[in-house]
């Protein structure tokens, strides 16, 4: 019950309470305790990118997808950074969680760190939203049992970056003990920072964190783990989506008009039980007073001040 | 050469320079010659016009250098005649007849010179005219036009506006931005001519009128004067003058038409207030204290969807500058003095609420050094420290009981010592030092005692104290975050030796100022003084720390201790400084430490299932981490007391499950099979940890172990287990009876055990640390004798380079040869 207005609230962008925050963080390492590194799922369900803290456009997302009510998603990270409400975001997925656990897996992105947060925004809107950044510990300390991955009816694996040279099974991502700010290097750091791209092998980043891989890494893979797609979010395509490698690979956004500039549209990718994809498209919601996405952001000093 | 004839007639230097036409598209040269710019009375039309000034003309005028009476060229600067400057040494353009005529001048200077001639009759007589410089790219590919003179579109300056000269401004406005010199000419427009005040009058009006297209475009104005980056007109349009118009504008936006933002109500009325906990006397310093939060609404509120990166960095480099002077202001000024005032002693009557917003202020300021030069973060910390911070904390901690205001002065705590972590104590030594010094020059004391009187001061654990108890006593969770977070940064080793600075200098000038203020008996210590005092102080502060703060710190992890917390969330914070203190500190001390006081044992037992997960695999970490050292003594001990029966309890509940618990001891495993690959290849296998840990736990476990058959590495240790059993069989008979049967009679090869150390000390129920290791444990006192013998004898003389490590390994060979 109590959850259930807490999510009108977020869904409103409403203040919540730091005391809110904490116990809905702390059920929520409960329940992603409880989950595999690589998580399985089966279809029918919805293949989310990046989000990036565009609260309305989330809202949109669950809205034209058919809503987290009668539907199973994947969210494949960077729920927070850049947009302004990435708390407000972060938060909805953790009470559709807690209150639809089977309907929704969510994915650690390369945003979910101590490091990338304090840089790209989350914690600076934390610090504007209440004064401290208590509320970005908490969130932070959830970022660490997020799984890494997921996997459906077998066929499709689910990851935010890419692939690693250190990872050519799933068993060998389930022996990482996943409770940790990501590394600089190795598998953790290289599903969430990878990029796919016309190489011959593997290649350094331009990122400076994790590689960069092509059609034969992804064949191999595919191959050797009877997969036959491999769904990742991590880069904005100006289309919502991109298929590489014949179809054996695709990129996700969810994240429309990133950054309130980019003029993207963004997508989510439903796959059916016969593993069919169909595409979804949409566009950035026009911000309006009144509904929440006021033309002022919640980006207010919230105290009076002496300096 | 030509000398002036007239007053009015005005000449440059002459130049020497090639002149061409273009005849047929090609250039053809006419000859060579010496340039000048005239100014003299104009030839043909002087007969027709009146007045003096228009009698004037401005000539390019070239003379052949073979005939100087020949003139090459004559051609007036005129109506909107559009000169290039093509790279170095050319001028160029199209007279008015339509001839294309250029100039090649033999040297740089030269075309600087007649550059200089035509900007000068562009800004005083022939306004029209204009100067491009044409530079090829830097690839080689196309050309980079950029005006140096020319006329200049500027927007009306009329109170009375409509749509079409608002358009019409708008549209030159953005014109104007493409070259470096009209965006110039614009902005010294709009300051001179105070435009914004223009542009607030029209908005007034507009908005009484309902004008809502005059009242966008008058919001695109604005933005559009935001992107000239501009300081002093950002800092224009924030002054009390003009904010509220600027912000009424802003409320009104193109790109959301049918709504309108409340930003004049906000600042006015709903927003935050500008408050005084002591009042300001400088007029000026409210003045920037206001720009400066109005800047920050600007950039984080107004304009946030619309600024772009350059222009968000230079509202932010305003901010920061208006920032560092408020900083200045508030060290240099008596305010600081009169603020801190509040938490004195003799100010008793002033209420608790003035206090809290001291501290609320007080964190601002600290808040805002954030972006601040690190010698200016120095100088303002050490002016709070000097002035009386301590007072603040010790209000905050021991008075106060809102945790919000434990939560901010915290926050500074981190701030200042995640800057400098020496800063708070050096300062307050400083100033004890100073009293110190002053007795002692009057009772001539000895050079000796000052260094001990120093150094026992600078190893001050107070303050790991005091966040130690409210680690321990508060109740606010984000508090507790908040305290680790200080107790991680205060306990790091590097941190403490500048080791990991991330400035330079950062500590090093703390200790030089200590000793080279000059203040007083100083001079008759040399300059010396450096890193060796240094360590000598960290030694000693760590030593304080594991004697004086560890074990109140660490109650509820003690093997003997009584309190048996329940606080699972708290005691996930202690476990991961226990880690961090295993992996991080000086071996020897802290595991004496973990090892005596049954930290490890008792943690285990945390890993039972009434605690909650997290605590359970928080400690399952720490235990890793602690066998990841590859210590003989941990790995011993872990064996000794089976510390692993808990893990995999762990295991077991979770064999088939694919959860977190799961996949940490798969971790587990494969960090051993690894370690124990790693071994093998350089065949070493006898003496090693991880060998011996693992043929201890396939024997215990191995029907668990091969029920986890879904990763290589279980099998690998069960094989590596194998193998080594028949390798060492014979050697280690002794041993492996030892493990087996659970007692550690058979593993004093030759070196103390830990365990023995334990049990003795468990008999023990004093807490600290000198009296634990003493009694029984007679090793244990023995070393720390040594250890503080080892200590004087280190104050008495010159300290080496490394102090710490040479008084470990002292203890430690006395340590060996006691056994």
């Amino acid at each position: 019950m109590k959850l259930d207005d807490t999510i009108d609230s977020l869904r409103q962008g409403k203040h919540i309470p730091e005391e809110t925050v904490y116990s809905l963080c702390l059920k929520s390492q409960e329940l992603l305790m409880n989950e595999a590194n690589v998580t399985h799922v089966d279809t029918p369900v919805t293949i989310c990118g990046d989000i990036h803290g565009q609260l309305h456009d989330l809202l949109t997302l669950f809205d034209k997808s058919g809503g987290i009510e009668k539907n199973r998603y994947i969210f494949l990270g960077d729920f927070v950074d850049r947009g302004f409400y990435s708390l407000e975001s972060f938060l909805l997925l953790l009470c559709y969680k807690l209150r639809y656990p089977d309907r929704i897996t969510m994915i650690r992105g390369n945003h979910e760190t101590r490091q990338i947060t304090k840089v790209y925004g989350f914690y600076d809107e934390i610090v504007r939203k209440y004064g401290n950044s208590n509320v970005w510990r908490y969130c932070c300390e959830v970022f660490d049992y997020l799984s890494l991955g997921a996997i459906i009816n077998d066929r499709i694996f689910c990851v935010h970056g890419g692939l690693s040279p250190d990872v050519t099974t799933i068993n060998q991502i389930r022996s990482i003990d996943r409770k940790q700010e990501v590394p600089h290097e190795g598998a953790m750091c290289d599903l969430l920072w990878s990029d796919p791209d016309d190489v011959d092998t593997w290649s350094l980043s331009p990122r400076g964190a994790g590689f960069l891989f092509g059609r034969n890494e992804v064949e191999q893979f595919l191959h050797k783990n009877k997969f036959e797609l491999i769904a990742r979010a991590h880069q904005l395509v100006m289309e919502g989506y991109k298929e590489m490698f014949d179809g054996g690979l695709v990129t996700v956004w969810s994240a429309p008009n990133y950054c309130y500039r980019c003029g993207n549209v963004a997508a989510v990718l439903r796959v059916e039980d016969d593993l069919d994809r169909n595409y979804m498209i949409f566009e950035a919601v026009q911000a309006q007073d009144g509904v929440g996405n006021a033309i002022i952001p919640t980006k207010k000093p919230q105290m009076d001040y002496f300096l | 050469m030509n000398g002036s004839t007239h007053d009015e007639m005005r000449e440059t230097e002459p130049k020497r320079v090639k002149v061409y036409i273009l005849e047929n598209n090609e250039w053809k040269d006419t000859g060579t010659g010496f340039c000048v710019g005239r100014i003299s009375s104009n030839d043909q039309e002087s007969s027709k016009r009146s007045d003096k000034c228009s009698n004037l003309a401005a000539y390019l005028m070239v003379n052949d250098e073979e005939a100087p009476d020949r003139v090459l060229l004559w051609s007036r600067l005129e109506g909107n005649i559009e000169y290039q400057r093509q790279e170095e040494t050319l001028i160029v353009w199209k007279d008015l007849t339509g001839q294309d005529i250029a100039l090649s001048f033999e040297e740089s200077t030269g075309c600087d010179a007649l550059c200089e001639f035509i900007i000068q009759v562009q800004k005083s007589m022939e306004t029209y005219i204009s100067l491009v410089a044409v530079r090829s790219n830097d690839d080689g590919m196309g050309s980079v036009h950029e005006i140096i003179t020319g006329p200049v579109n500027l927007p009306s300056n009329e109170h009375q506006q409509d749509e079409k000269t608002l358009m019409e401004a708008l549209k030159i406005l953005n014109e104007n931005t493409a070259f470096e010199y009209l965006r110039n000419e614009t902005m010294e427009f709009v300051l001179k001519s105070d435009y914004i005040n223009t542009l607030i009058a029209v908005f007034e009006a507009a908005e009484h009128n309902h004008l809502h297209r005059d009242l966008l475009l008058l919001s695109n104005i604005i933005k559009t004067l935001t992107l000239y980056n501009q300081r002093e007109l950002l800092e224009q349009m924030v002054d009390d003058e003009h904010v509220l118009g600027v912000v009424g504008i802003l409320e009104y936006d193109t790109e959301f038409p049918t709504s309108k933002a409340n930003h004049r109500e906000y600042l006015q009325h709903s927003g935050p207030n500008f408050k005084e906990v002591i009042p300001l006397q400088s007029e000026e310093m409210k003045s920037i204290i206001k720009k400066t939060y109005r800047l920050q609404f600007l950039k984080d509120v107004v304009l946030v969807r619309f600024l772009d990166d350059h222009s968000f960095n230079l509202i932010s480099d305003v901010i920061l500058d208006l920032q560092t002077c408020i900083i200045d202001f508030v060290q240099t000024d008596a305010f600081l003095s009169r603020l801190m005032e509040i938490y004195t002693g003799q100010n008793k009557d002033h209420e608790q609420e003035k206090k809290r917003d001291g501290i609320r202020m007080l964190h601002q300021c600290v808040q805002i050094t954030k972006n601040l030069e690190p010698v200016e973060k120095s100088k303002f910390f050490k002016a709070l420290v000097r002035k009386g911070l301590f007072n603040v904390f010790d209000f905050a901690f021991n008075v106060e009981k809102d945790s919000s205001i434990r939560i901010l002065a915290t926050d500074m705590v981190i701030t200042i010592i995640e800057h400098d972590i020496l800063l708070i104590n050096t300062v307050n030594n400083e100033l004890r030092h100073q009293n110190e010094v002053l007795d002692e020059e009057q009772q001539h004391a000895s050079q000796q005692k000052t260094d001990i009187v120093r150094s026992s001061m600078s190893s001050d654990v107070s303050l790991l104290l005091i966040l130690s108890k409210i680690l321990l006593t508060d109740k606010s969770l984000g508090l507790k975050e908040q305290i680790v977070q200080a107790l991680n940064t205060l306990l790091h080793p590097e941190g403490c030796m500048g080791g990991d600075s991330n400035y330079d200098g950062g500590n090093m000038d703390i200790i030089m100022n200590f000793y080279g203020d000059g203040k007083g008996g100083d001079n008759k210590i040399s300059g010396e003084i450096s890193n060796d005092n240094l360590s000598f102080q960290m030694a000693e502060y760590f030593g304080n720390f594991y004697k004086e703060v560890a074990p109140i710190l660490f109650e509820p992890l003690l093997g003997d201790s009584i309190c048996e917390s329940n606080d699972d969330i708290l005691l996930i914070y202690l476990v991961k400084l226990i880690s961090f203190i295993a992996t991080e500190h000086n071996r020897r001390i802290s595991r004496e430490f973990i090892l005596e006081k049954g930290i490890l044992t008792k943690m285990a037992k945390l890993m039972d299932p009434s605690h909650i997960m997290q605590l359970r695999l928080t400690v399952l970490r720490c235990l890793k981490n602690i066998i990841c050292l590859n210590d003989e003594y941990y790995h011993r001990y872990m064996m000794s007391k089976n510390l692993y029966d808990p893990m995999f309890h762990l295991l077991r509940e979770n064999l088939n499950k694919d959860n977190l618990a799961n996949s940490s001891m798969l971790d587990f495993f494969r960090i051993i099979s690894s370690q124990c690959s790693q071994t093998e290849e350089m065949s070493a296998h006898e003496k090693n940890n991880f060998m011996i840990m693992n043929r201890f736990l396939v024997k215990k476990y191995g029907y668990l172990l091969q029920q986890v058959d879904y990763v290589p590495y279980t099998k690998e240790m069960i094989r590596l287990s194998e193998e080594h059993k028949e390798a060492v069989a014979a050697a280690d008979e002794d041993v492996k009876m030892g493990l087996a049967d659970g007692t550690q009679s058979h593993i004093k090869d030759g070196k103390r055990t830990f365990s023995e150390a334990q049990e003795s000390s468990e008999s023990t129920s004093s807490g600290t640390y000198s009296s634990s290791s003493g009694g029984a444990s007679s090793s244990g006192g023995e070393e720390s004798l040594t250890f503080k013998r080892a200590m004087d004898k280190i104050s008495a003389v010159s300290p080496p380079t490394s102090i710490a490590e040479d008084v470990l390994r002292e203890s430690q060979n006395s340590d060996n040869a006691d056994t």
